[in-house]
């Protein structure tokens, strides 16, 4: 008998019937299983949850495309025209004839949060807060943590360090390296833009095996993408040499006056 | 047999405004509240996933595993928007994730718990047997479809959603759902019937 073809009822009521008798699992306590998850500190990959639903990037796109015009049409002394574009691995690099300088240059401690200490940032960050195991940079002298006093909160750690041998000053008084962390990825997911200077020199390399940027020269603005999409704007605070990469799902980053090597090896002593 | 279902066109099952405010104190830290929001969707999370992976022991894995995703990725669910879809798009995407990194087999293991007290006994013998018949080539069909028509089918047939709700656990425009409701049904049927050339 079903040897002749179902009529479109006859379908439609057997696929109802047959919904109703799927040997469906039963769960009854998953809101523990679950609640004792999210009381675990986090780890892997979290950014799948992201990539999960299919968001629409659409208005993502376009919010980085106004804010890389604004920002070429803004900046007094910023021709009009982005001579250059890269793209490595989801940065957007414009290059563009000349960046002004900031009239007030932001100080590396504003804007950083509050001031708070190593231990609470680890326990608070909701990552993995590396500082360099290189003897010089083991102790930041000033750590400050940004964000929201809530689970699931962004947060920002930064490390500041003062004098140190063998790292020159940067143009901010008494701080020689600053170091800033963050959930955010250059992951295809995440996009990011630097303004770029013509005397800015960019690389692109690898860093602990991650992917990495090296950023070499004048004072730049940086776009991220922080974990809930939206695109968040950062000055590169020390006007200096900067080495940017992403581990485990976290960007990392070092300004300090260093040679490149310095910086890498200094990136590679993080634990 | 059942009257035909029609395809919904209203708006939201489930508890919108109370899903709203769950979601807003879940936002805030507030795991109790996330923890309503999961026993409230563990059973339609659990079946969906089990529709994608063919094995409870899975669905009940992805169904927790997209619960924590969902939990972190609360900062982007869009305030006022209905949480039961947006959850069922996480967890169908965890779903297909895991059994592509299985390996997927060219067929799911979707089994039916048979003899149901309740049902058939309003049945003759005949047609109670015509009913079971048809339910095994369904069946059969349906466990080699492609992940993605079986969740559209599954969406409409086995959980009932509104066109509404589809559109936004399948990320499509609302549009686009009937369409591809009508392209799953064409591949069921030519899945059953290549079946039964195959059985003749």
């Amino acid at each position: 008998m079903t040897r002749d073809r179902m009529s479109e009822q006859e379908l439609d009521a057997t696929l109802a019937d047959l919904g109703e008798r799927l040997a469906y699992p039963r769960p009854t306590r998953l809101a523990d299983a679950v609640s004792a998850r999210l009381r675990e500190p986090r780890s892997g990959r979290w950014w799948d949850a992201l990539r999960s639903p299919r968001f629409a990037f659409a208005p993502v796109f376009a919010t980085l495309a106004v804010l890389a015009l604004v920002i070429v049409l803004a900046v007094p002394g910023v021709r009009a025209t982005a001579d250059d574009f890269l793209h490595a691995w989801g940065i957007d690099i414009f290059r563009v004839p000349a960046i002004a300088t900031p009239a007030v240059n932001p100080s590396p401690r504003s804007g950083l949060g509050a001031l708070t200490t190593l231990v609470d940032a680890r326990v608070r960050a909701g990552f993995p807060v590396r500082v360099p195991s290189d003897a010089r940079l083991a102790t930041p002298d000033e750590v400050y943590r940004d964000g929201a006093d809530a689970p699931g909160a962004r947060q920002r750690i930064s490390l500041v360090y003062g004098p140190r041998a063998g790292i020159p000053l940067s143009y901010e008084p008494g701080v020689s390296v600053l170091v800033v962390e963050f959930r955010g990825t250059f992951d295809e997911n995440l996009i990011g833009g630097k303004g770029v200077g013509p005397d800015t020199r960019i690389e692109s390399l690898s860093v602990n095996g991650g992917r990495g940027l090296w950023v070499e020269g004048a004072p730049h603005l940086f776009f991220y993408r922080d974990p809930s999409g939206i695109i968040q704007t950062e000055t590169l605070r020390l006007a200096g040499n900067t080495l940017i990469w992403e581990q485990d799902g976290v960007t990392f980053r070092i300004e300090a006056q260093v040679s490149r090597e310095d910086a890498l090896r200094i990136a590679a002593s993080f634990r | 047999m059942a009257d035909v279902k029609r395809l919904r066109t209203d708006s939201v099952e489930g508890r919108p405004t109370e899903d709203a405010a769950l979601v807003e104190r879940s936002r805030n830290g507030d795991q109790d509240a996330y923890g309503e929001l999961v026993t409230r969707y563990q059973a339609i999370a659990a079946r969906t996933a089990y529709v994608i992976t063919g094995t409870a022991a899975d669905a009940e894995d992805v169904a927790q595993d997209a619960f924590v995703k969902a939990y972190y990725a609360l900062d982007r669910f869009r305030s006022g928007a209905p949480f039961r879809p947006w959850l069922l798009r996480i967890v169908a995407n965890e779903a297909i994730n895991r059994r592509k990194a299985a390996g997927r087999r060219p067929t799911v293991g979707l089994s039916v718990v048979e003899d149901r007290a309740s049902g058939d006994t309003a049945l003759s013998p005949e047609a109670s047997a015509l009913a079971h018949e048809r339910r095994e080539v369904v069946l059969d069909a349906l466990r080699k479809m492609r992940e993605e028509d079986r969740l559209v089918i599954a969406y409409r047939y086995f959980f009932d959603l509104s066109e509404v709700e589809m559109a936004e656990a399948l990320g499509v425009a609302r549009g686009t759902v009937k369409s591809r409701l009508s392209r799953a049904i064409a591949r069921l049927r030519a899945a059953m019937e290549g079946d039964q050339l195959h059985d003749a």
